[in-house]
């Protein structure tokens, strides 16, 4: 690149400035990745800096470096009185003389360095250790000569090992003298001997820029380079966290507000030097430059166009540039029309880069708005400048019809724009022409020199200096074909230019273009103003005024189609947004206002009555609810108690609530009994087979004996199970067995613990696991007593079972609260009773509703009993406990382990209905008395329903089981309390059942609440809404139809990218979002706050906040986003990895912003 | 370098809901086992880099919701897929019923090019579990039923056999690519090459 003295300065700081980028994209890979390849893109583009650097003002001529650029014949030229040159010279020249072929390449960089050269350098550097080298090479391309030193070794077997790539080996000696940290010190040395290598002003000669390289390269020259083929090594999508983390380091020096450019952080970045990696690459510049590479090839080749004339190198001067820029010109004739391009070079294929001494896409992409696309159509007149009396090229100016000119056009010398002209001419053919022809000042002279008549001098005084008179023509472009508006404007403009003041100013033809068609038809056009036109006396300032009318049309036209455009713009904003938010919008907070304090709820909430809902409101939506509040308030966030109810009014609706929870727990509790046992019973079958099907024959035996014995005894254990369960409500318990009991749960949960520990158990034990069930045992190997009990249930209770089925019906789900108690209370019992059958037969009929204690009691006994039984033979065993007879025994160790699992699930089911036997009690007892004492269970819950409700039950337990076991609240007995809630629920909606996620919402709740009844009432309330979201909704689908929407309005430049990749369209990294109410994606703490900000924005802002949040989401990451232009499958990782890992508040204040934004530009509408 | 093709292999786990699907990919990932998993909602996935047959490929590998409900979601995650793989618990014989109705959903969703050589893996995952039901060899007819789809039986918690499954995975998948590529460039030969180069066998499981 040729160096004028005007712009060396800025020259050099742009060198500068582009090693300084590398280095810092080094030092930053360095940092993310805690080491860097010695492959790496970012240590090939940091030599090439360097090497621009280096080679930018060096002394060629003076160092017999003939046509060179390569700065390696200089590193050989210090070697002999630098050590470290010398060091990493005998280095290249072992790589260079190992392999041969690759020579041409490794010894230039973007010269082919002649063969004289290379023989010379590599003569006058000959040593000893690299001929005996060579020797050794020849034998083994790949093996280390073990002659040379240590390090020397490494290098070249790294070098010479077959991987190495062309692209590794550009920049050799830079790249070496790297690897080796010697660069700092070569880079030293030369500046210190500058004056004996470089020109005077050249950038290493500098005093200032000089040092400012050579200590830039301390940094990278300290890191340790690997070529360790890690997992990482090859290319893989980057973590999150370096996502975030380079953005961060990136943004430091731009600033990261929205309407910045995005930061290029360009990891996924590929020099052109690694090709192999270009043509994968997916993020945006690499896009763009494939969108560049085709618009610069459409230029040569184009199949929709003619190319009528090209020419190279020709200077234009575009706006806001000094200098005039080389660049491709090029005229196209499409169908319709004939254009105009021009492409800076910089634009151009094969420019190089490195020559220029700056690599920077950003810089590259700013060349884009210089290049010229003029339609000629829009081009009215073209002036052509040039001097007269010798070739020296000339400028055209193009024109167009609003006056505007275009950027002027310098054609090199050698009669290019008369060619140009020419082509212009031919191109405009057959629906226009040149006016006035060209061909007519072209006839004479081969050079250029039109007819003296022809030509305007612009001043007088100038023309007396011949030689230096610029000679001006001005062609007017002549359509025919040009629509009939242009066609008047145009005659208007041309009438004006034909005035006698117009053409002094600039020049042509004054009467040649009167006789031009296009004239005469557009005065007939014009009928009413046409006899002032033809007063050419008088026609200057009436042509003149038209002039203004007809611009003034124009501008009222384009303003109207703005305004048009706009209005369609708001229409859609409107149709499709304005329903999310609310036009009304709530003041923001003041400064000192802090949200829901304790302060400001007492003086909200005076005397427990809670009456200015929307204060309450704002104040909860800008500053959110004080956490220690939270219990308190979320009820009214939620809907669950009404503004203005008073203290008596909630307890009592408490109280309603708890009751009708407690009512539903226990009807699904007796289900869940009857499918407990069922499901045993299938298992138990599952077990007989596998071990049956198996080869331990031992096993089965066991199994099946068990079978045989189970027959008859099973039905107790069964029965006592399930009126355990079922009957809650009745209280014929004294304080005598409850000690005894609790004397014996003491011991039990010993047992149990200690079983956990052998059995690493996920279910966490707590002390109130009161009761341990010995069913699960049973059913294992009762094949088909469940339904044995059914059959006999029905027979012997036939007159009750048809009263009590009609009951059900009337009763059943979902249940009126009044008809809900009477039904549940009659189902439990039922269950109980029916369950029971073979007890009820011994027991009188009021003894067969047994209150859980006592039977819990009874049970308690069994596991100790299994325990201490497992190791007897099954015929002693079965002598001793009827109801241990059903144990397995140790024949078979893995069915005896499996077994616990259930069983400690169950207990664990049991353990509320424990807890809550008191609340239970008193609220169950009118029921008791008048509920049937009797019933059959089979009767009274369909097998569907049995079926349904089971399945839910099994993932609802496998789902609890694992919801936020790492959260403190989670670790104990709270997991029942979330199963229940969820049960609850499900049982109250079976129609809708469990659903994944709804642990997810429920959580959260029982963690402020702490209270089984009040978080079902307000997950009820939550449910509402999220039902939607959930696969059986269609909310889901418009969460992303109006994201979509919104993210058109308020961020363009992510709309666009979102646009091009058409997955976009489905945002499904939204849904986790959407369906948990951002649950997944914050820590806990943040769910609460954003919660309450959800609840609240519903009456002060948006019915559809969380969709502002998504959006708030995205935008947070949009530069790391835009920058490496993730597609779906990327945003999608990048989200999960991202998880709880937000910064909850600042999500929230954009989301809040963003909404007002939305609400400013429908209110603007 | 210039002879590196990239490739990216599409995998997608399928199951029941806690039979281990997420346990599995992070077990083959990062090597790391974690009883904190929580349901999956949505999808996720994990990319790993893998030499197979001497090639570098990506795996790209997801992990869906286990619920059927959320299956509609699927067939956004579907698209593309190289490879299936099928999960069940052994301590759970529903699962493993269920893994009939999870392949029918998949191609049904995914339409493959060639649903009846589809590379498939069955995994039997849980097997450090005392309290098995379903016995290797039910497992294994079913497969062979199913075109004979390679069976491993797994242990995600303790890393038994995940490493060799995956491996298998990527390799059928790898092959499907390669036989798409075939088909694509000579139509004739896709029954031979079809059947000469069927991806997995039953001998696969010796567990």
């Amino acid at each position: 690149m040729v160096q004028t003295n005007a712009d060396g300065c800025e020259y050099k700081e742009r060198l500068i400035a582009s090693v300084k980028k590398e280095v810092k994209q080094l030092m930053e890979e360095a940092v993310t990745k805690k080491y860097v390849h010695e492959e790496s893109s970012s240590v090939t583009s940091l030599c090439g800096a360097v090497e621009a650097c280096l080679s930018q003002g060096l002394r060629r001529r003076a160092l017999g470096l003939f046509k060179t650029s390569s700065t390696t014949a200089l590193l050989h030229k210090i070697a002999k009185s630098c050590p470290e040159a010398e060091h990493i010279s005998k280095l290249v020249q072992e790589i260079e003389a190992m392999d041969p072929n690759k020579r041409s390449s490794s010894s230039s960089d973007s010269f082919q360095r002649p063969p004289m050269l290379k023989k010379s350098s590599s003569n006058s550097m000959q040593s000893a250790s690299s001929s005996s080298n060579a020797l050794a090479l020849a034998s083994t391309s790949s093996a280390a000569s073990g002659s040379v030193s240590v390090s020397v070794s490494v290098s070249l077997a790294s070098a010479s090992s077959s991987s190495i790539a062309l692209a590794s080996m550009k920049y050799l000696w830079i790249r070496l003298a790297l690897y080796e940290k010697r660069l700092t010190k070569i880079i030293e040395y030369l500046v210190s001997n500058a004056s004996s290598f470089y020109d005077r002003d050249s950038l290493v000669a500098d005093s200032d820029y000089g040092s400012i390289l050579s200590s830039l390269l301390v940094g990278p020259c300290a890191l340790d380079f690997t070529r360790a083929k890690t997992a990482d090594h090859y290319w893989t999508d980057p973590h999150a966290d370096e996502l975030v983390q380079r953005h961060r380091i990136s943004s430091g020096r731009r600033s990261s507000s929205t309407c910045s450019r995005p930061a290029i952080i360009n990891f996924k970045r590929s020099l052109n030097t690694s090709s192999d990696e270009a043509s994968t690459g997916s993020f945006k510049s690499m896009a763009s430059a494939s969108v560049a590479k085709d618009y610069v090839e459409s230029l040569h080749q184009n199949a929709k166009a003619t190319l009528l004339y090209g020419k190279n190198n020709v200077h234009v001067l575009p706006k806001d540039v000094a200098e005039p820029m080389a660049g491709y010109l090029s005229l196209h004739q499409h169908i319709q029309t004939l254009t105009i391009k021009w492409t800076p070079n910089q634009l151009m294929n094969g420019y190089n880069e490195a020559d220029e001494g700056e690599g920077e896409d950003i810089d590259k992409e700013a060349f884009w708005a210089y290049a010229l696309n003029i339609n000629v159509d829009e081009i009215v007149y073209v002036h052509c400048h040039q001097s007269r009396g010798e070739d020296s090229g000339g400028t055209v100016i193009l024109v167009g019809q609003d006056g505007v000119q275009r950027p002027p056009i310098h054609f090199p010398e050698g009669g290019h724009m008369q060619q140009f002209l020419s082509c212009l001419e031919t191109g405009l053919l057959p629906h226009g022409q040149l006016d006035p022809p060209l061909w007519s000042q072209r006839g004479i002279g081969k050079m250029f020199l039109w007819p003296k008549s022809m030509r305007r001098r612009i001043l007088p005084s100038v023309m007396e200096s011949v030689d230096e008179t610029p000679i001006d023509y001005v062609f007017r472009i002549v359509s025919k074909s040009r629509h009939e508006e242009f066609a008047a404007t145009h005659s208007i403009l041309d009438f004006v230019r034909s005035t006698p003041r117009r053409a002094q100013l600039s020049s042509c033809s004054t009467t040649g273009s009167s006789d031009c068609s296009n004239k005469s038809l557009s005065i007939d056009q014009y009928p009413l103003e046409s006899p002032l036109l033809l007063q050419h006396q008088h026609a200057q300032n009436t042509s003149i005024e038209m002039v203004c009318s007809t611009m003034r049309r124009q501008i009222i036209s384009r303003a109207f189609y703005g305004w048009l455009a706009y209005c369609r713009h708001l229409s859609t904003v409107r149709t499709h947004l304005s329903g999310l938010v609310h036009g009304r919008i709530t003041p923001e907070m003041k400064a000192d206002e802090e949200g829901l304090t304790r302060e400001r709820w007492q003086l909200l909430n005076v005397d427990g009555v809670l009456e200015n809902a929307t204060e309450f409101y704002r104040l909860v939506y800008f500053g959110g609810v004080q956490p220690e509040l939270r219990q308190e308030v979320w009820p009214y966030l939620l809907g669950h108690y009404a503004f203005g109810s008073s203290l008596e009014e909630r307890k009592r609706q408490d109280e309603t609530c708890k009751h009708y929870y407690e009512t539903t727990m226990s009807e699904w509790l007796a289900v869940d009994a009857i499918v407990q046992q069922r499901e045993k019973e299938k298992t138990a079958r599952a077990v007989a087979k596998l071990s049956s099907s198996g080869s331990n024959s031992g096993n089965e035996r066991t199994v099946r004996a068990a079978d045989l014995d189970a027959g008859g005894e099973l039905e107790n254990e069964v029965f006592e199970d399930i009126s355990d369960i079922s009957d809650p409500g009745d209280l014929e318990f004294d304080d005598e067995q409850r000690q005894q009991q609790q004397q014996q749960q003491g011991q039990v949960q010993q047992q149990k613990q200690k079983q956990q520990q052998q059995q690493q158990e996920e279910v966490p034990v707590s002390g109130m696991h009161l009761c341990v069930k010995p069913i699960p045992r049973a059913m294992k190997t009762s094949t088909d007593s469940g339904h044995v009990d059914e059959g006999e249930n029905f027979n012997e209770l036939d007159e009750e079972q048809e009263q009590e089925q009609q009951e059900k019906i009337n009763a059943e789900p979902p249940p009126t609260m009044a008809s809900c108690s009477a039904s549940t209370a009659s189902s439990y019992e039922t269950v109980g009773v029916g369950g029971a059958g073979h007890q009820a037969t011994s027991d009188s009929r009021s003894r067969s509703v047994l209150s859980p204690e006592y039977l819990s009691a009874e049970d308690l006994q069994l596991p100790e009993d299994n325990d201490e039984e497992e190791v007897k033979p099954p015929q002693q065993q079965q002598q001793q406990q009827q109801q241990a007879a059903v144990i397995i025994t140790n024949a078979s160790v893995d069915i005896a382990n499996w077994e616990r699992s259930p069983k400690s699930g169950n207990s664990q089911q049991m353990s509320p209905v424990q807890e809550q036997t008191p609340v239970l009690d008193a609220l169950q007892q009118p029921k008791s008395a008048c509920a049937s004492p009797a019933s059959s269970n089979g009767g009274v819950y369909s097998s569907e329903l049995l079926e349904q409700f089971g399945l839910n039950l099994h993932r609802i337990e496998k789902d609890v089981q694992r919801c936020d076991r790492n959260y403190w609240y989670f670790a104990n007995e709270n997991l029942d309390k979330l199963r229940n809630v969820i049960s609850t629920y499900v049982w109250e909606h079976l129609d809708v059942g469990y659903m994944q996620g709804m642990c997810d919402l429920v959580a959260p709740l029982l963690v402020i609440f702490d209270d089984e009844s009040l978080s079902y009432s307000c997950f009820c309330k939550l449910m509402e809404r999220m039902i939607e979201n959930f696969p059986s909704g269609g909310a889901m689908d418009m969460h992303f139809a109006n994201m979509r929407s919104l993210i058109q309005i308020l961020d363009s430049e992510m709309y666009d990218l979102m646009d091009s990749n058409g997955d976009y369209t489905h945002f499904y990294f939204c849904y986790r979002w959407f369906l948990l109410d951002f649950k997944r994606e914050l820590v806990y703490d943040d769910v609460f706050a954003t919660w309450e900000v959800i609840w609240a924005a519903k009456h002060i802002a948006s019915g559809h906040f969380v969709l502002f949040l998504a959006l708030a989401l995205l935008e947070t990451y949009r530069d790391i986003i835009l920058s490496n232009s993730m597609d779906f499958t990327d945003v999608i990782k990048f989200f999960n990895e991202m998880a709880e890992r937000h910064n909850a508040q600042a999500v929230l204040q954009l989301a809040r912003s963003l909404v007002l934004q939305l609400q400013m530009i429908i209110e603007n509408k | 370098m210039a002879t590196r093709k990239k490739s990216l292999l599409k995998v997608i786990i399928l199951g029941d809901s806690s039979v281990g699907k997420t346990s599995l990919m992070n077990q083959y990932v990062n090597k790391r086992f974690s009883n904190q998993y929580k349901a999956t909602i949505g999808a996720d996935f994990c990319t790993k880099e893998v030499v197979v047959n001497d090639r570098v490929v990506t795996m790209q590998i997801w992990d869906t919701a286990g619920q059927e409900r959320f299956q509609s979601l699927g067939v956004a995650f579907y698209r593309g897929a190289d490879c299936c793989v099928l999960v069940y618990d052994v301590t759970a014989p529903n699962s493993f019923k269920n893994l009939d109705s999870w392949r029918d959903e998949f191609l049904i969703q995914a339409s493959p090019r060639d649903p009846e050589h589809f590379p498939f893996v069955v995994l039997g995952n849980k097997v450090d579990l005392d309290n098995r039901q379903v016995s290797t060899r039910r497992a294994q007819q079913w497969c062979q039923s199913k075109n004979d789809i390679p069976y491993y039986e797994t242990s995600a918690k303790e890393g038994i056999n995940v490493e060799m499954a995956f491996q298998t995975i990527a390799k059928n998948a790898l092959e499907q690519e390669a036989e798409a590529e075939v088909i694509n460039d000579f139509p004739d030969q896709i029954i031979l090459n079809s059947q000469n180069n069927r991806p997995g066998n039953p001998d696969n499981c010796q567990c």
